[in-house]
Order: C-alpha cells, then sequence, then structure tokens
C-alpha cells in the first residue's frame, strides 16, 4: 500500500507540473502541430487519390510529431527534477529508485497520450482521412499509439535521466534514444498504415514487435533504473 | 541515531577533494565544521546524506551500512545543502505535503502547516518556491529538514542567506532538535554562531578534518584565532 501511494504521490506531482507549466505545454502542442503542418505543405496542396498513400503519408507524419514531441516531454521532465536538486530530495526520502522510474513512465505516457488524442484528427484532417475513420478504427489507432508511447517512454526515461545530468543532454537524448526506439517506430508506423488504410491490423507481425519490444524495454529500464537514479 | 563516518576520501578525477576524514556524531550533540570555500565541506555533507557514494570509507549509521543500504538509513536523516531539493513551480505547502507522503508522515496537512508558521512562511503558504528570496527559501530548507523528524541532521551552511531574526530561530531550533537527542552536523564560515549552536568544533581545511576541541574546553575568541592561523598557514603554503 505505501508503495501505490508513494507512487501515485509521485504521479500527481509529475503531471501537476507538467500542466502548470503553460509555456512547455503550449510550445509542445506548438511544435507537434508545426510538424503536420510543414509536411501537409510539403506534401500537399493535392495528395494522393490512393487510400493507401494518404494512410502511409499520414502515419509517418503522426509519428514524426510524436516522438520529437516526445523527446522535448522527456527532457523538460527530467529537467525540472534536477534544477533545483529535487530528485536527490526524492531520493533523501529513501523511497525506492523503481518507484521514481514507473511514475515518470507513467505520467510521460498520460501526457503523450493526451496530446496525440488532440494532434491525431488534426493530422487526419490535414490528409483527408477523417471522413473515413470510424470510431472503431479510431479507438484502435489510439491503442496502438497508446503502447508505442509506452515503449518510448520506457527507454526514453531512463536515457533522459542519463542524459539530462551531463553537459548538452537535450541534444544528447535525441542522439541517444532514436535509434534504440527504432523498432517502436517501425511496429508502430506500419500498425497505424494498417489500420488506416483497411481499419484493422491485417499482418499481425508488426504489432506483435511493437507489443514485444515496448515490453522488454519496458521490463530492461525498470532493472537499469536504481543504477540510473542513484548516479 | 550514532553516525560514523571512517577513512572518507571522496576522489573527482585527479583531485582529492576529501581526504581519510573521520567523524562520528553522537546523540545530544552539535557538530560544527568551520572551513573556506573549497575545503570540502559540501561534498563531505554529501556523502554523510547518502548523495554522493564516497571513493573509499565507511559509513555508518547506526549500526547499517550507509553506503550499500542508503535506502535503510535515509528516512533518519534531515538535510540542508545548497540546493532547495525541492520544485520551484510548487509552493511551500506543497512541496513539505510531497514529501512528506513520500516519508510517510502522519498527520500530514497539520505537519506542514506548523512548520511553515515555525519558520514564519505561513503567509507565503500559497505562492510558488520560485520567487522566495535567498532568505525564505533558507527558512523552507529548515522546515523541509525537520519535516520527517528525522534523528540526524545535516545541515550545510544553514545560516546563509538569513536575517537577525531567522538566525535566532535556527539557533534556538538547532538547540531544540539537540534536547531531543538529535545528532547534528553544522557547516559554517560564521565561527560566532556555529561557537554558539556548537558542541565540538572541527576544521576542515583542503578536505583534512581536524578536530579543535569541545566547548568547554575553548573560548570563541580562541577558535576564532586559531581558524585564522590555520588559514593564514595554508595560504601561505
Amino acid at each position: 500500500m505505501k508503495a501505490l501511494r508513494q507512487i501515485a504521490a509521485l504521479i500527481r506531482k509529475d503531471l501537476g507540473l507538467q500542466f502548470r507549466s503553460k509555456e512547455t505545454l503550449a510550445l509542445i502542442f506548438v511544435f507537434s502541430v508545426l510538424v503536420v503542418l510543414i509536411f501537409a505543405f510539403a506534401f500537399g496542396p493535392e495528395f494522393p487519390t490512393e487510400k493507401t498513400e494518404r494512410g502511409k503519408l499520414a502515419a509517418s507524419v503522426l509519428w514524426a510529431a510524436f516522438v520529437f514531441a516526445g523527446i522535448i516531454t522527456l527532457n523538460r521532465s527530467f529537467a525540472i527534477e534536477r534544477s533545483h536538486g529535487a530528485l536527490q530530495g526524492i531520493r533523501l526520502t529513501g523511497v525506492d529508485a523503481s518507484y521514481v522510474y514507473l511514475s515518470k513512465v507513467i505520467s510521460n505516457v498520460v501526457f503523450l497520450f493526451l496530446l496525440e488524442i488532440v494532434i491525431t484528427p488534426i493530422a487526419l484532417q490535414f490528409f483527408e482521412l477523417f471522413d473515413d475513420v470510424t470510431v472503431v478504427t479510431l479507438l484502435k489507432l489510439f491503442g496502438v499509439l497508446s503502447i508505442g508511447t509506452l515503449g518510448f517512454c520506457a527507454v526514453g526515461v531512463l536515457l533522459a535521466g542519463m542524459s539530462t545530468s551531463t553537459n548538452g543532454g537535450e541534444s544528447l537524448l535525441s542522439v541517444i534514444l532514436l535509434p534504440l526506439v527504432i523498432p517502436i517506430i517501425m511496429g508502430g508506423t506500419k500498425c497505424t498504415v494498417s489500420i488506416l488504410v483497411t481499419g484493422g491490423l491485417e499482418d499481425r507481425f508488426w504489432l506483435m514487435m511493437l507489443v514485444g519490444s515496448s515490453l522488454v524495454f519496458l521490463a530492461s529500464a525498470y532493472l537499469l533504473a536504481d543504477a540510473v537514479i542513484e548516479e | 541515531m550514532r553516525l560514523n563516518a571512517s577513512q572518507i576520501t571522496k576522489n573527482f578525477g585527479h583531485r582529492t577533494i576529501v581526504k581519510n576524514v573521520n567523524l562520528t556524531i553522537n546523540p545530544g550533540e552539535v557538530v560544527a565544521i568551520f572551513g573556506p570555500n573549497g575545503a570540502g565541506k559540501t561534498t563531505f555533507i554529501k556523502i554523510l546524506a547518502t548523495l554522493l557514494r564516497p571513493t573509499s570509507g565507511k559509513l555508518e549509521i547506526e549500526g547499517t551500512d550507509a553506503i550499500v543500504d542508503y535506502a535503510q538509513v535515509r528516512n533518519a536523516l534531515g538535510v540542508i545543502v545548497h540546493e532547495n531539493l525541492a520544485y520551484p513551480a510548487l509552493t511551500p505547502f506543497e512541496n513539505l505535503r510531497f514529501f512528506g507522503q513520500m516519508y510517510g508522515v502522519n498527520d500530514l496537512e497539520t505537519r506542514c502547516k506548523t512548520l511553515l508558521d515555525d519558520v514564519g512562511l505561513s503567509r507565503f503558504i500559497h505562492e510558488p518556491l520560485h520567487i522566495f528570496s535567498r532568505g525564505m527559501t533558507q527558512r523552507f530548507m529548515i522546515a523541509r529538514a525537520l519535516l520527517h523528524y528525522p534523528s540526524i541532521l545535516l545541515l550545510d551552511e544553514p545560516f546563509s542567506g538569513l536575517d537577525a531574526s531567522a538566525k535566532q530561530f535556527a539557533v534556538d531550533r538547532i538547540a531544540q532538535e539537540r534536547q531531543n537527542e538529535k545528532g547534528i552536523l553544522i557547516t559554517t564560515h560564521n565561527i560566532e554562531l556555529g561557537y554558539l549552536v556548537g558542541t565540538r568544533f572541527l576544521f576542515m581545511i583542503n578536505g583534512e578534518l581536524d578536530e579543535i576541541a569541545k566547548k568547554d574546553e575553548i573560548e570563541v575568541e580562541t577558535l576564532l584565532r586559531m581558524y585564522e592561523e590555520r588559514l593564514i598557514n595554508t595560504t601561505s603554503n
């Protein structure tokens, strides 16, 4: 019970701080919309007539927007902890480092998922796919996005914990995180294309890759959390 | 609770910041360490607080190896260092409530309000910490350190930035905590204040710790003269 109470308090604090910083909130939202807009302008105004091509385009844009917004969010999330020694304050309470890690993963997943709920319809509208999407398709799409976001945050939180303690940590995170999350981006993008084009998941391989890599990242990062947070 | 540090050394790269330091803090005593900037006081306090791992040496808190089982002993430590150890975007009340939840403090709301009242911050209970002056932040840090009724207090420059009334509060509070049989370590440049609250005095210069005297063995003037002589000798060497 004590562990759950501590994790709940950590999540409440993380989300509270994320939403309290209006500048960061606006920055991440505007950044994501801009990524969608830039791609829409680059490929538009006339998009391919084939739904498959538009689906591929929309899926790539969505994942690019979420990955870059995710990097900003993760950096910000740990910068708050490092700037005035707050993480040291948490360590002094004797709380298990894995609780700190788990709460950071959960709060970042929640934050990014809310962003995805807002950005996805905008992107679908720009790529002329919104009218073809049913509620069930949208739910499947959010399912895939949430699994991908979990995997991304699982490894991202760990690496952000390491990179923000170094000089130039913000740039470093992109360099070390992106190669690692390739299986998640590949699996997530392929699943998104399939859902947008057919309304379902035709090839289970990509879903298995997405779920499998997310779980492997979560388990291995959980085991390494103590070393990262204590050092 | 008793804290025992033996042969503590800390290197950063090729530089040795803390050199083979031995120190025991017993319940009911206030150990005051005086030293100039860069002497290694903050590094040493962070090692005792289990925030930094020493390069070599042993640290025991009530018989527990604090370097290996750090999570077990942290609850017993109340710490003030140069960083806030808190979230600037949160109010002092929100910060205390959050850290209190982490520590598992009972009757938390009352505890937070009482502490903020004690340190004179009750008027600023709903203001974010980032608008606080240095002195107000230091008052908050005192409340933060006492929040979970720690048995050992490790206070790095606790009087820094405080005005006269807050200094008096800090002095009184340290005396009160000592009466409650807490072991207290303070580091300071201020010999007079350190002498006022301390029961045992040490100098830390260039990472080396020298035991000087107990309070009943030395006058403040002598302590001040010895400290100045030591500093001059170190500079001339």
